[in-house]
Parts: C-alpha cells; sequence; structure tokens
C-alpha cells in the first residue's frame, strides 16, 4: 500500500458514536487532502447510549468549539453532579457518587483521611457535607463555577444528561457544515482486499460502493466490519459484570428537577433514571438467569415517578470488550468496541477517548503496527480500569437475601481491584493507576457509601491538631451549605440559561 | 508481637546520605515514631554510587519543600548550584553536541504538542533546533538566570530548574536534623542480623555485641547491604563496570548545566555546585586498560524492596546505572512512599505489597530511562558498538519504536521523565519520528512559523531580563 496521508476516512454508522467522530475527524480535512464521509441508514434505529455523562464531555464539546448553553438547547439537556445510589449498600440506605473533590486537603493530608481520624477520635460528621456537588445535589439546586478559584463554588465539576438522539442531529449539523458528506443506505456488503484482507470498500444495498483508506465502525452491537467483516475476538467480562439485558422507557417530566442521575438498585439488576428537559428517560439492567423479561419490564414501569410515555425496548448485551478495537485498516468505536453497563455514565466517553486517542494516533496510508498497537494498549488498560471501578459497586454489596446479590458479593474480583480494595481497607489508602479516569474522590465515594470502611486511617493525619481539624472541618461544611443555598435551583437555572423548545 | 500491635519503633541501617534522609524526613512527618539510626563503616554508597555530586529533579523541590527543606536551606547546607538541564557532547553521530533542558519545550497549538509541530516542520524541509525554545536552555546559553517568583505568571514562570548539591555537605544538615528532631545513634553495625522466616529481620546486632530490635528496618546500607535478598541482575545491558568520583574547586561557579560527555570507554559528567564541580567517571573496565583507579559498580535491583519488616531504599533497592542522574531522586521517591504508606500495624502486607508495586514501576521507568539514554546514541566506541547491538527489554524498546514511527510518548505512572522529558531525550541522541501528526500536518506551514517566532520572541525576552547568572550566586554565597 502506497503511504502518504489518508485520503478518506469512512465512518460506518450513525448514532452517537458515528457523528461524535465524523464531527471531530472533520478538522482531519484541513490538510487538503483527506475527506470524511458517513453511512447510515435512517431504518436502522440506534440505539442512543449514554444520556447520562461525566465531566470530561466538556473538554470534547470545547474540542469541537461548540457553545455549552447551545448544546444544552438543542438537546433539551440539564446538568449533573453525580449519581444517586439507592440500595447498593442495603435496601432504604442511598449515597452519592458526586463528581470534583471532597472537602480540601489539611496540611498535605488527604481530606479523606481527615475525616477517618475525625471519625475515629468519635466525630462521625457525613462526609457527603464535604462535597459540595453532594449538598447542592441533595437541595436540587445548581450553578456553574464563576471562575473564581479561591471562592467554594469552584468545588462543582459537572456533566450533562441529553437526548442522545437530538445530540447526534446536533453533531450531525456540526460535521456537515465541516465538509462531512453524509450517504443514506444500508451496508450490504464490506470487501476486503483478497491479499492483505484490509476493507476497500462498504458495498450498499442500492448498488453504491464507497470506497476508502480508513474504516470507522460504529455500527453498533452488530459490529458489522470490527466483527463481522475482520473477525476481532470478543473478550466476555460477564463474570463479573453478569447483568446481560436492559429495558428502557421514557415518561413524563417531574418536579422537582433533578441535578443528578439515580440508579436504584433491584432484585436481580438496578434502574437508571435520567433527568431531562422534556422527559425523564429510565431503564432496567439486570441479569437474565435471576429475573424474566416481563418481570423486569414490569418492575421498570412500576417504579416509574411520571407517565410512561412509549413502550418499553429492550435490549441485549455481553459486557465485555472487542480484543482488538483496531484491526487492518478499521478502528471500532462505541458499542462496536464492547460493551460496559451505563452504571458510572461512561458509555459517551468511552467513544469520546476512542477518538481522541485515534486523533493523536492518526495513521497514514501505510498502516504502520505502532498506531494501532498503541491504539489497542491504551484502550485496553482504560476499559479495564472502569470495568473494575463498575465491578466494586457489585462485590461490595450488602444487599442479603437476594441470590443475584450475593452471587456477586461473593466473586472473585481481577486482582487489580482486590488490591485496590485490601489497601483502602487497611488505611483508607488510594493511588490513581496510569493516569485513570475515575479519581480517589470517586473510589472513596463509592467505597465508603458502599460501606467499606477502612480499618483504620493514615497515621500521618494523627500529627494534625484535632482541635484545628475539627474547627476546619466545620467551616468547611458550613461554606459548602451556605454556598448551596445560594445556589438557584436547576430547573430555575436552565430557565434562565439554556432552556430548551418545547417539544 | 501481635499483627495489629501499632507500629512504633524504626531502625535505619546506613548513616549515609539516604539514611539521614529517611531519617530527617521521618521525624518531621511522623514526630512520635522512635527512630534509632546505625552507621555502617566505609564510604557513602547509601545512593549507589558514591558521587561527590548528585542531582535533585526540578520536581523533587517542591515535595522536600513539602517535607520542610527549603531552596535556601539546600542551596546552603548542598553548596548547591542550579541545573537547567544536560549538556551532551560526543553523544551523537553527527558529533555535533546538544542540550536536553528541563521543563516544557515550545508550547502546544492547541491539543498539537510542541514536538509534532517540529515535526511537521522538519519534513517539510525546514531545520528546527528544539533547545531554541526551551526557556532553560536559553537562559544557559546566555548565562543568565532567577528562579521565577512565587506567583509570577510570565514567560519566566516556565523557566523549571533542579539543583546538583554536594552529597556529603547536605548528608551532614540531614544528619543534624535528624539528631536534633530526637532520632537516637545507636552506633554501628557490621551486617549481622538475626532474621526472620518472612525475610524480615528480628534485630540487628550491633559492633558493640548490644542487639536493637525494631517493628521496621530501612535498610539503606547501599548496594552491598547484608540484608540484600534475590537480586536481577543488569549487566548484560549496562556494560559500565567501574566508576570514579572526585571533587573539584574552583573561584567561579561553574555554569546553570550539568556536562556529560561520552567517550570510548564511558561517559563521564560535570554537575556544577557553588563552589566547584562534582565530577564522575563511570567506564567499562575492558575497554580502558590502564585506567585510573575505580571502584567496581553492578547494575541491578532487588526483586522486592519491601520484605517482612525490612524496606530497602535508595541503592540498597537499586542500583542504577548513573547516567540519567536519578540516584539521588530515586531514593528521596522511596522515602517518600514509605511515608505515603506508612503502616499503622505491625503486619502490614496491603502497604508493602503497594509499596512494591510502585516501587517496581519507578525502578522500571528509571532503567528505561537510563538504557535508552545509552542505546540511542551515536557515541564512538566498541563498547558504544556492543550496547547497541544487544536488544532492547520489550518494553524500553517499544517506547523507542512508538517515538520514532510517529513521535508518540509512552508514559507509565512511575516515570522520571514527562512527555517533554522524553521528547528531549529522543531528540538529542537524533531519534527522529518519521511520520507526523496528523492534525498538525494538517495546519499550513505560515501558521505554525508565527506560532514559532513568538514562542522564540517571548522567551528570549524574558531571559533578556533575568540577570547574569554570576551576579546571582554571588548573591547566594553572600
Amino acid at each position: 500500500m502506497m503511504a502518504g496521508p489518508i485520503r478518506k476516512v469512512v465512518i460506518a454508522g450513525g448514532g452517537t458514536a458515528g457523528w461524535m467522530a465524523a464531527a471531530a475527524l472533520s478538522r482531519l480535512t484541513g490538510n487538503g487532502v483527506t475527506e470524511v464521509v458517513l453511512v447510515e441508514s435512517e431504518e436502522i434505529g440506534t440505539v442512543g447510549v449514554g444520556e447520562a455523562t461525566i465531566p470530561p464531555i466538556r473538554t470534547f464539546n470545547a474540542m469541537l468549539g461548540i457553545d455549552e448553553n447551545a448544546f444544552v438547547v438543542a438537546t433539551q439537556g440539564s446538568f449533573k453532579l453525580g449519581i444517586e445510589f439507592a440500595g447498593w449498600s442495603r435496601e432504604g440506605q442511598s449515597y452519592i457518587h458526586p463528581f470534583g473533590a471532597y472537602g480540601a486537603d489539611i496540611d498535605g493530608v488527604k481530606f479523606h483521611q481527615v475525616w477517618l481520624a475525625l471519625r475515629a477520635a468519635g466525630l462521625p460528621l457525613p462526609l457527603d457535607d464535604f462535597s459540595l456537588c453532594t449538598t447542592a445535589a441533595r437541595l436540587n439546586r445548581f450553578q456553574r463555577p464563576d471562575g473564581n478559584p479561591a471562592s467554594p463554588l469552584s468545588q462543582i465539576a459537572y456533566a450533562f444528561h441529553f437526548d442522545a438522539g437530538l445530540y447526534a442531529a446536533f453533531l450531525r449539523r456540526h460535521a456537515e457544515a465541516r465538509g462531512v458528506v453524509r450517504h443514506e443506505g444500508k451496508i450490504g456488503q464490506v470487501r476486503l482486499d483478497g491479499e492483505t484482507g484490509f476493507i476497500t470498500a462498504l458495498a450498499l444495498d442500492d448498488g453504491r460502493v464507497i470506497e476508502g483508506d480508513l474504516f470507522i465502525d460504529c455500527t453498533g452491537f452488530r459490529a458489522l466490519l470490527i466483527g463481522e467483516a475482520l473477525g476481532s475476538a470478543y473478550e466476555d467480562w460477564s463474570h463479573w459484570l453478569p447483568c446481560d439485558r436492559a429495558v428502557a422507557v421514557p415518561s413524563t417530566r417531574t418536579a422537582p428537577l433533578l441535578p443528578y442521575t439515580r440508579s436504584t438498585a433491584r432484585k436481580a439488576g438496578w434502574q437508571w433514571r435520567i433527568p431531562l428537559q422534556h422527559r425523564t428517560g429510565n431503564g432496567m439492567v439486570y441479569c437474565s438467569r435471576h429475573i424474566s423479561d416481563d418481570e423486569a419490564a414490569a418492575t421498570l414501569l412500576a417504579n416509574l415517578d411520571g407517565e410512561a410515555t412509549a413502550d418499553p425496548r429492550p435490549l441485549r448485551f455481553t459486557t465485555g470488550i472487542r480484543k482488538e478495537p483496531w484491526r487492518k485498516n478499521c478502528v471500532a468505536l462505541g458499542l462496536a468496541s464492547g460493551f460496559m453497563e451505563p452504571l458510572e455514565s461512561t458509555s459517551i466517553h468511552l467513544i469520546q477517548i476512542g477518538i481522541s486517542k485515534l486523533l493523536a494516533l492518526f495513521p497514514d496510508a501505510s498502516f504502520p503496527a505502532h498506531e494501532r498497537d498503541e491504539y489497542n494498549r491504551l484502550t485496553a488498560l482504560q476499559w479495564a480500569q472502569i470495568r473494575d471501578f463498575l465491578i466494586l459497586h457489585y462485590k461490595q454489596n450488602q444487599r442479603a437475601g437476594q441470590p443475584f446479590w450475593e452471587e456477586c458479593a461473593a466473586m472473585q474480583v481481577p486482582e487489580t481491584l482486590a488490591r485496590k480494595m485490601a489497601l483502602f481497607r487497611a488505611a483508607g489508602r488510594l493511588f490513581r493507576y496510569e493516569d485513570e479516569l475515575f479519581t480517589d474522590a470517586s473510589w472513596a465515594a463509592v467505597m465508603i457509601g458502599q460501606g467499606l470502611m477502612p480499618e483504620r486511617h493514615d497515621p500521618i493525619a494523627d500529627t494534625l491538631d484535632p482541635a484545628e481539624v475539627r474547627n476546619l472541618a466545620a467551616r468547611m461544611a458550613d461554606a459548602f451549605r451556605r454556598t448551596a443555598r445560594a445556589m438557584p435551583t436547576h430547573a430555575d437555572y436552565i430557565a434562565r440559561h439554556c432552556a430548551g423548545r418545547p417539544m | 508481637m501481635p499483627a495489629d500491635a501499632p507500629l512504633a519503633t524504626i531502625t535505619i541501617a546506613g548513616g549515609g546520605f539516604a539514611g539521614w534522609l529517611a531519617a530527617s524526613l521521618l521525624a518531621r512527618a511522623l514526630p512520635d515514631l522512635a527512630i534509632s539510626l546505625v552507621e555502617v563503616p566505609g564510604p557513602d554508597r547509601s545512593l549507589g554510587v558514591a558521587a561527590a555530586a548528585d542531582v535533585l529533579l526540578p520536581d523533587d523541590l517542591p515535595l522536600l519543600g513539602e517535607a520542610g527543606w527549603n531552596g535556601p536551606d539546600l542551596l546552603r547546607g548542598g553548596r548547591a548550584g542550579f541545573v537547567l538541564g544536560t549538556a551532551l557532547s560526543g553523544w551523537r553521530a553527527d558529533g555535533a553536541t546538544a542540550f536536553m533542558p528541563y521543563g516544557e519545550i515550545g508550547a502546544p497549538l492547541g491539543p498539537i504538542p510542541f514536538h509534532q509541530l517540529v515535526s511537521t516542520m522538519r519534513r517539510r524541509g525546514q531545520p528546527v533546533n528544539m533547545a531554541n525554545y526551551a526557556l532553560g536552555a536559553l537562559a544557559a546559553q546566555a548565562g543568565r538566570f532567577a528562579p521565577p517568583p512565587p506567583g509570577d505568571e510570565t514567560v519566566h514562570a516556565a523557566l523549571t530548574f533542579g539543583l546538583s548539591i554536594d552529597t556529603a555537605r547536605l548528608a551532614e544538615m540531614l544528619r543534624g536534623d535528624a539528631l536534633e528532631r530526637g532520632v537516637r545513634l545507636a552506633g554501628t553495625w557490621h551486617g549481622e542480623a538475626v532474621q526472620r522466616g518472612d525475610g524480615g529481620v528480628q534485630r540487628l546486632v550491633l559492633a558493640d555485641g548490644t542487639s536493637l530490635a525494631a517493628d521496621l528496618v530501612i535498610d539503606a546500607s547501599g548496594p552491598a547491604s547484608p540484608l540484600s535478598g534475590a537480586r536481577d541482575d543488569w549487566s548484560p545491558w549496562f556494560p559500565f563496570d567501574r566508576v570514579a568520583s572526585a571533587r573539584r574547586t574552583s573561584e567561579a561557579p561553574a555554569p546553570p548545566y550539568v556536562h556529560c560527555d561520552a567517550h570510548h570507554a564511558g561517559w563521564q559528567s560535570f554537575a556544577p555546585l557553588a563552589d566547584g564541580v562534582g565530577e564522575l567517571f563511570v567506564f567499562s573496565s575492558a575497554d580502558a586498560p590502564g585506567a585510573p583507579a575505580a571502584e567496581p559498580f553492578a547494575p541491578g535491583c532487588q526483586q522486592a524492596a519491601w520484605t517482612g519488616n525490612v524496606v530497602r531504599i535508595g541503592g540498597a533497592a537499586a542500583q542504577h546505572d548513573p547516567v540519567a542522574g536519578l540516584q539521588l531522586h530515586l531514593a528521596l521517591a522511596d522515602v517518600l512512599r514509605l511515608i505515603a504508606l506508612f503502616p499503622a500495624a505491625c503486619e502490614h502486607p496491603a502497604e508493602a505489597a503497594e509499596y512494591n508495586r510502585q516501587w517496581r514501576e519507578k525502578t522500571e521507568c528509571a532503567f528505561d530511562t537510563a538504557l535508552l539514554r545509552l542505546a540511542c546514541s551515536g557515541a564512538l566506541g566498541a563498547v558504544w558498538d556492543r550496547l547497541r547491538a544487544r536488544a532492547l527489554p520489550d518494553r524500553a524498546a517499544y517506547r523507542r519504536d512508538l517515538y520514532a514511527a510517529n513521535g508518540r510518548v509512552v508514559l507509565h505512572d512511575g516515570e522520571v521523565l514527562e512527555e517533554a522529558g522524553w521528547t528531549a531525550l529522543f531528540d538529542a541522541l537524533c531519534v527522529q519520528p518519521r511520520k507526523g501528526d496528523a492534525l498538525s500536518d494538517a495546519l499550513p506551514s505560515a501558521k505554525i512559523t508565527a506560532h514559532f517566532a513568538a514562542i522564540r520572541q517571548a522567551m528570549i525576552a524574558a531571559v533578556g531580563r533575568m540577570p547574569p547568572y554570576q551576579a546571582l550566586m554571588a548573591q547566594v554565597a553572600a
């Protein structure tokens, strides 16, 4: 194959992954050589993954030059300060995994260690009081940080809930305005080079043939290119994350508009609740070995807080990852590259980091192995880190008496996670490995939220003056409380800054 | 002793730099601990190689500052010189010299790293010297220097520097500090110990026949430690097996960088001190018959740094080829890691396992750094040819090959160099990416050239505002 820049990138499949890729890759056309096209069919529905997101989505939108308010308006979006996990430690209990940090470190001692030391000294303060995001979330309030690093407001970190279908449409307008060409049609056949096994073209059902140099597989679970045509194997993780089905249903918006996602543990899985401006997104993720489809759907419908506005839509999946998400001249993004349940709202993030890695490692037409190997190495690492964090939620549950949950609590977890849990249990220590996505604060939130309490605290925390620490902690909690109370409600904030058109 | 008994007593084996560093920092961080230190006779090899001068990397200074040792103390107590990077001579096949600055080189253009812009311009036929876009390199060249004032937000704030210190002088200062904070000097140790079954130590038997028990033993006695366990040998990759060091004094301070010169049998380095130079000579005995007296050196590392109740730090844990000047940085990292993971109880398998994991990561990254510095060089001589002919271990090869393919830098948790440092190393040794970054290649040359010109102009103006280095050092001395 001739070296030189890639002349044509073909994105197979629209939907969230396809249009995110198209919007980002449109930049490449600046070299005057590279052309980006996208093939999708209106007949094929999209799953519309990830209506809830995490803060790095803001970086992605900023990279595309997208105005945040315009984006929220266009996607009927709302703001998100974290996730409430109801019933995950045990029935009737709930905790919030907030974005952002807890408190402030004192003399180099991490805040959660200070908190543990206070607790050991007989002062069991709620950890929630030291997160501004949690405090504001519990009051249904929201405000963006004001840019002043000294203000308590600087502790606000946020992401969005949005309508994934509208987001894809929004990105489509963005991509098409920057030269991406869309072809309407169904892919009938993936043509391979007889010698190299590289994809040469996509043949559409209507006879058109779309040739290209680099193919991006965004065809969802079918993985038409990376799986069916190129045979990249799938690594099954369902022994750690045994849920294998979901059922989704929208319902009418209710008041107040919550600034967080809710995940409620149920008999053999969990229910999500995502508040948008024009509706609430709901769904049940469950394990088919422990509950029937009918019972899962009935449980979901019985636990809506608004009117269902459509029929429940079922979904089947196997949690896991494509062993080679980049194979030959094809890179898979989104569901084609693997699936992890949306427990920590990572689906869109996984697409986003796939795109940024692809841009940083963008090959030339000779497709050297180095770019592919590094892409696959980093992907495997990043996915496994998120996987471990998800497994923690299941492993560390105390829902006694329910076979699904007891099975999860008894499972053997990956060594990387077992080590992290042992270290936290010993003295509350946390280390962030290889630039992993979830911070120490996230790990602490979920570990403590699910009842994994350290046996001791870091001896360094005992070198602080206890009276001064108590005083500082009280002042921090007070500042957060006052700051949160001064914020507008989430609904008011949206009405003032980024209300979507009534639908 | 019950497993969950609180850990209360520590014995440090070795009164060299590493031992007194541990004593001082532990006494400051955990004032309730009972710390004893036993001295080991002979020259101080506690960092690995007995060098007259060692280097604190830029990132070490704020860490030491947090631990209570700030810049002025280190400057005075260590007779220190500032270090802006390393000048290389004899390392390149084309015979040219090169400079590896600390800190960032240039500035990114949006999401595109600076070195990718350089790579694009070079492939378009325009030669670019990266050092011309590094503030440290320009300051070193101009003989001007001043640490950026705190809170500075101008270009000057990008000036990144380390310190070259007189190892023996700074060890003296750490010793004084530790003793003042209640560390007990318990006597002399010749290496006799009563072992436990788990790789730990029950007590040390001292020269005067008394014995010393401790909940935790910190082994800072250097490469020849009597407490050493199973070891990996690195000599197949690192052929330099002799080391000599000397301390020269001079009237004027040496310029603010380390000079490292490669020759047919090895290399020599000159580290600046306030009142002279610390010299280090490292060579292969097989390639330098009749060389002056030198000590033998065997590169390698322990398979585990922490076994039972023994934590090996500095040269007792790993013996790195000193070419990358990391031994002080690594010993400091060991002590800070120990403090970060300091166990509350006498039984501490989770802490020891995590310490070993992090130490192993750092050790491997330092190994890669030193090895690639040697193996990517174009130095002339039979020993260099042998070194280059040997296949690199997978991880080091992957780093070099990925950079050579497209300029991407692999980063792990234990890195001693960040992206800019790796770029500076590869670029100084003529490893250049074959292919560019797609976003960078999509930019017109005029846009990149304008970006380069703006950076250079701002940096040259910033250097012009700095005082002459000699004037600053005279002020420090006063």
